[in-house]
């Protein structure tokens, strides 16, 4: 990829869309479901993937020249289980309760699909400035993806958005779109929508 | 020689990252671990001290409790005294956990300072069904409150009956029988033991 600032641009905006992790890759599917009963947890979890995923790609970027390929792959997850470990210590220490909402979702970041694609897909390949705006906007496209599905079933399970009210007094909170089957329907719903607008914009 | 110099050409970026990657986990722990520690402090006695009221403070015993795991190694229990203003025992509190639906639970546990009758139980974590099996995390919930006051003994989960009567039978959750019986289960597994232990100990009558 080449080092200009529309080439960065467009390596950014992949991550927005046309290789949006979730929603056109179906990469992190995992704490997508698993994560975005409410925004808050949804978007630390983005933000704990964003670290994870630009620190790796820096790692992975400056030492590509030296990688053996069939060591490679040990190599991205000996680097992506570091800063997991850290983003993992970060939030036990600053952010308990979060940390006890995750649960284990934090620590399975290092089995996230979309962090080794990206290792391997990008930052193995290319230069430092490259791997990070891949790195940017890939995490951002995965973090902005779950706030919306988050986003839209706190609403509905809870009449509430990042825990303010915004729902009328009498409005009954359809419990299930806290659950896993309300996660599956919203990304279900989520993916269809994307499918059709990839389609005529195709 | 031609072995071990081909095994040092083909690893040694493993074996210098591994070393580095190492060290930068130990900085980093041995930089947040006193608040981690400190936070699972607080959170501990927010739990146990919400449950003995009349606690001032939580003072570990000298020596940690062995109980039977069902396994080689026995369960080590950290067991903490309650006490007042005047250090008088008010209580006692312990971590315990086991099984549940989906994840381990974790259970703060509280008993009164004769050991006879339980103070309740707090949730330190778990992963439980979210609008089922985490209904045992909700302080003050039904499910509870049958446990704050039932006898510190062997308690038994049954499907239905008086969830309001205070005994060694508690209700389970509709629709979340695997975790009210994983909380019923870590309690049986961790009380009766503790009492015995500290019966011995000369610290309970």
């Amino acid at each position: 990829m080449a080092n200009t600032a529309p080439a960065l641009k467009k390596t950014f905006l992949a991550g927005l869309w046309d290789e949006n992790p979730v929603l056109r890759l179906l990469l992190g599917m995992c704490p997508t479901l698993a994560v975005t009963a409410a925004v808050k947890p949804a978007l630390t979890m983005g933000l704990s993937v964003i670290f994870v995923l630009t620190c790796s790609n820096i790692v992975v970027s400056l030492m590509r020249h030296l990688l053996k390929p069939h060591l490679r792959i040990l190599m991205f997850t000996l680097t992506i289980a570091t800063f997991v470990t850290i983003a993992d210590l970060f939030l036990k220490a600053f952010q308990p309760e979060m940390s006890d909402q995750l649960g284990p979702y934090i620590p399975l970041i290092i089995v996230n699909c979309i962090i080794i694609c990206r290792a391997e897909a990008c930052a193995s390949k290319n230069g430092l400035v490259v791997s990070i705006v891949d790195a940017l906007g890939m995490g951002l496209g995965f973090t902005l993806t779950l706030c919306v599905l988050a986003g839209v079933r706190e609403l509905l399970a809870t009449g509430k958005v990042f825990e303010i009210p915004v729902l009328w007094d009498g409005f009954l909170p359809w419990a299930a779109m806290g659950m896993p089957v309300g996660a599956f329907i919203t990304l279900g719903l989520l993916l269809a929508g994307v499918n059709a607008i990839a389609q005529k914009e195709n | 020689m031609s072995k071990v110099k081909y095994f040092f050409e083909q690893s040694w970026l493993l074996l210098v990252s591994s070393i580095f990657f190492g060290g930068l986990l130990a900085l980093t722990n041995a930089a947040w671990q006193p608040r981690i520690q400190q936070n699972e402090i607080e959170k501990f006695n927010r739990l146990a001290g919400a449950m003995l009221r009349e606690a001032d403070s939580f003072l570990s015993l000298d020596e940690p409790v062995e109980i039977a795991s069902g396994k080689p190694r026995p369960y080590t229990v950290e067991v903490k005294r309650g006490v007042d203003a005047g250090g008088r025992t008010v209580g006692w509190a312990f971590l315990c956990q086991g099984s549940g639906f989906s994840d381990k639970i974790k259970l703060v546990v509280a008993v009164d300072g004769s050991f006879e009758t339980l103070a309740g139980f707090g949730v330190l974590s778990s992963n439980e069904t979210p609008g089922f099996g985490d209904k045992i995390t909700i302080a003050g919930g039904f499910f509870q409150r049958q446990f704050v006051g039932a006898p510190a003994a062997a308690l038994d989960l049954v499907k239905s009956g008086e969830a309001e009567a205070i005994d060694d039978e508690i209700v389970a959750i509709s629709g979340a029988t695997v975790s009210s019986q994983a909380v019923v289960t870590i309690l049986n597994t961790y009380v009766v033991p503790i009492q015995e232990e500290l019966k011995k100990r000369g610290l309970i009558e």
